[in-house]
């Protein structure tokens, strides 16, 4: 596909689309988080509607908030920043909207499938062959547009927000195809320990090898600008890049510490999570530096606050990882709800906070006019880090709970009574993030449809 | 044969992250990082700079109420984990 003419206005349709693509998919995957949680709470609402059990909308949960909200979120902003670092347009906007509209296909089946009962049965892998396709598909295209993009560049120098794009989509469709065995349709995985071995370098890079540099990539963009101050330092930048990449790649097998799994590689990823803290701290303090006195400049740009709070949050659920990869810590927070807070400080409050904050900074650029409300946006700001911190504080209890217990030998069932409480809290805050779902939704689409007053005819 | 996947998925890693890396020394993105701090912001639209100091002071309270919760409770997980783990 060739590349249309160049315009003197961009269209920005391909960073249209996937804000709409994140903000609709944002209201499923948080309605089946919400209806998930609901069913630990009262395990008999669903009971005979297969379709609706946990089993199934749990991973319907998981993979709309990966691929439907977060991810479409952050290669919004993607599709708006490239161009704009390398003094050029997109290759193709065409080749974008396609891919949007693919991205979309494959997110139905995913949840047609999944709730049909069409399962791999592997954690954070579930879609079966013909789905993980559609999803290789759209990350190739991706690599198409943003390689070509990256060639028909004015600017030489790659600032750090290009190299963490390139990465996460190169990167991502390497992993996707290798974790989910691509080359076996039938079963789309191995047999035994090598068959986990490989499933948890996918479950933990999928989010470490996309979400967290596209996550870099907004930050990296957005806060220089919105702050208007240079970005501290360009080569810490790249070696917190560099780090990310090198150590990033080999953490998985932290997840599997109480496998049979060999000694050697255990130590790796022990030895590698706890390296993570270089590639944090790298951007932490680079960002943090760079908005060191500019903390009324972010408060006035609604987006910028958004991905200012995601970098907080990066610091927490980092520390924590590097932290629950020790195996003494393990003991206690492995194999309970202490690791679902974690997953939801990470892919809520670190890249969904950030996903959402690229989508309301670039919005009413690629649109010409402003954020249809700024309340609205702050109201959902609200709702999602009470949601965050809501989720951390009760999971983290409930984990404590569970860990403790089965640390001292109590059996599973006798500590449900003791966490009811809890899970009523949990799908509370539940319906906190999903009402902020549709709030965002409806600020999303107004924004892209409403004519200012002062521009209408 | 437990490890020729893991190797296969390192290696491939290893060997695009190397063969960028090459690429990158070549062409000079590691040189003049001095201009490269300032590539977002041209094209800046020359508006007046944003009003400083107009944060609620409640908000800065509830965020560094938040901070302060989560440091203290990664710190008392990992006392306790190692002590009674």
């Amino acid at each position: 596909m060739s590349a249309e003419p160049n315009s003197m206005t961009p269209n920005y349709y391909t960073a249209k689309g996937f804000c709409f693509t994140s903000a609709f998919w944002m209201i499923l995957a948080t309605f089946a988080g919400l209806l998930g949680a609901t069913e630990l709470m009262a395990p008999d609402l669903t009971e005979n509607i297969g379709w609706l059990v946990f089993g199934r909308i749990r991973p319907i949960h998981i993979n709309l908030v990966l691929f439907g909200f977060v991810t479409p979120g952050l290669l919004a902003a993607a599709c708006y920043i490239l161009p704009k670092l390398l003094k050029t347009e997109l290759f193709s906007e065409k080749l974008g909207v396609v891919t949007v509209v693919l991205w979309n296909i494959t997110l139905v089946a995913i949840v047609v499938t999944l709730a049909a009962g069409y399962t791999q049965g592997r954690e954070y892998a579930e879609m079966i062959w013909p789905v993980d396709m559609g999803v290789v598909a759209v990350f190739c295209l991706l690599i198409v547009n943003f390689v070509m993009t990256v060639k028909r560049r004015t600017e030489p120098i790659l600032y750090v927000s290009v190299w963490y794009v390139l990465a996460a989509v190169i990167l991502t469709a390497c992993t996707f195809s290798l974790g989910n065995i691509i080359w076996r349709p039938d079963t789309g995985s191995l047999k035994g320990i090598p068959d986990a071995i490989i499933l948890w370098f996918y479950g933990h890079n999928v989010f470490g090898l996309l979400l967290t540099p596209l996550s870099a990539a907004v930050t990296y963009y957005v806060l220089p600008r919105a702050c208007k101050t240079p970005l501290y330092s360009h080569t810490l930048s790249l070696l917190g890049f560099w780090s990310l990449i090198v150590v990033y790649t080999h953490i998985g097998t932290h997840h599997l510490l109480q496998v049979p799994v060999p000694t050697w590689l255990k130590v790796i990823a022990i030895v590698d999570s706890v390296a993570m803290v270089i590639p944090v701290m790298a951007f932490l303090i680079n960002i943090w530096y760079t908005v060191q006195g500019k903390l009324g400049e972010i408060h006035a740009d609604v987006g910028a606050k958004f991905v200012f709070t995601g970098t907080i949050m990066y610091f927490f659920v980092s520390i924590q990882g590097s932290m629950m990869s020790l195996p003494q810590v393990q003991r206690v927070t492995h194999f309970n709800n202490w690791v679902v807070g974690h997953a939801h400080i990470g892919v809520l409050g670190f890249a969904g906070m950030i996903a959402l904050g690229g989508l309301y900074y670039i919005l009413p650029k690629i649109t010409g006019k402003p954020l249809f409300s700024r309340l609205l946006a702050d109201f959902q700001y609200w709702m999602i880090l009470i949601g965050v911190v809501g989720f951390t504080v009760v999971l983290t209890i409930v984990g404590l709970i569970q860990g403790n217990a089965w640390l001292n030998g109590e059996a599973v069932y006798r500590i449900l009574p003791s966490i009811h409480i809890y899970y009523v809290a949990r799908a509370s805050i539940g319906l906190i993030v999903f009402t902020s779902a549709l709030i965002g939704v409806y600020n999303v689409i107004r924004t892209l449809t409403y004519q200012p007053k002062e521009s209408a005819t | 044969m437990y490890f020729p996947y893991f190797i296969a998925y390192i290696t491939i890693g290893f060997v695009i992250s190397f063969v960028v890396l090459i690429w990158a020394l070549k062409n000079g993105q590691f040189k003049d990082q001095q201009r490269a701090r300032f590539l977002p912001l041209e094209e800046l639209p020359s508006e007046r700079p944003a009003a400083v100091s107009r944060i609620k002071r409640i908000e800065i309270y509830a965020l560094g109420f938040l901070a302060a919760a989560g440091l203290l409770t990664s710190a008392a997980v990992l006392v306790f984990s190692l002590l009674r783990g």
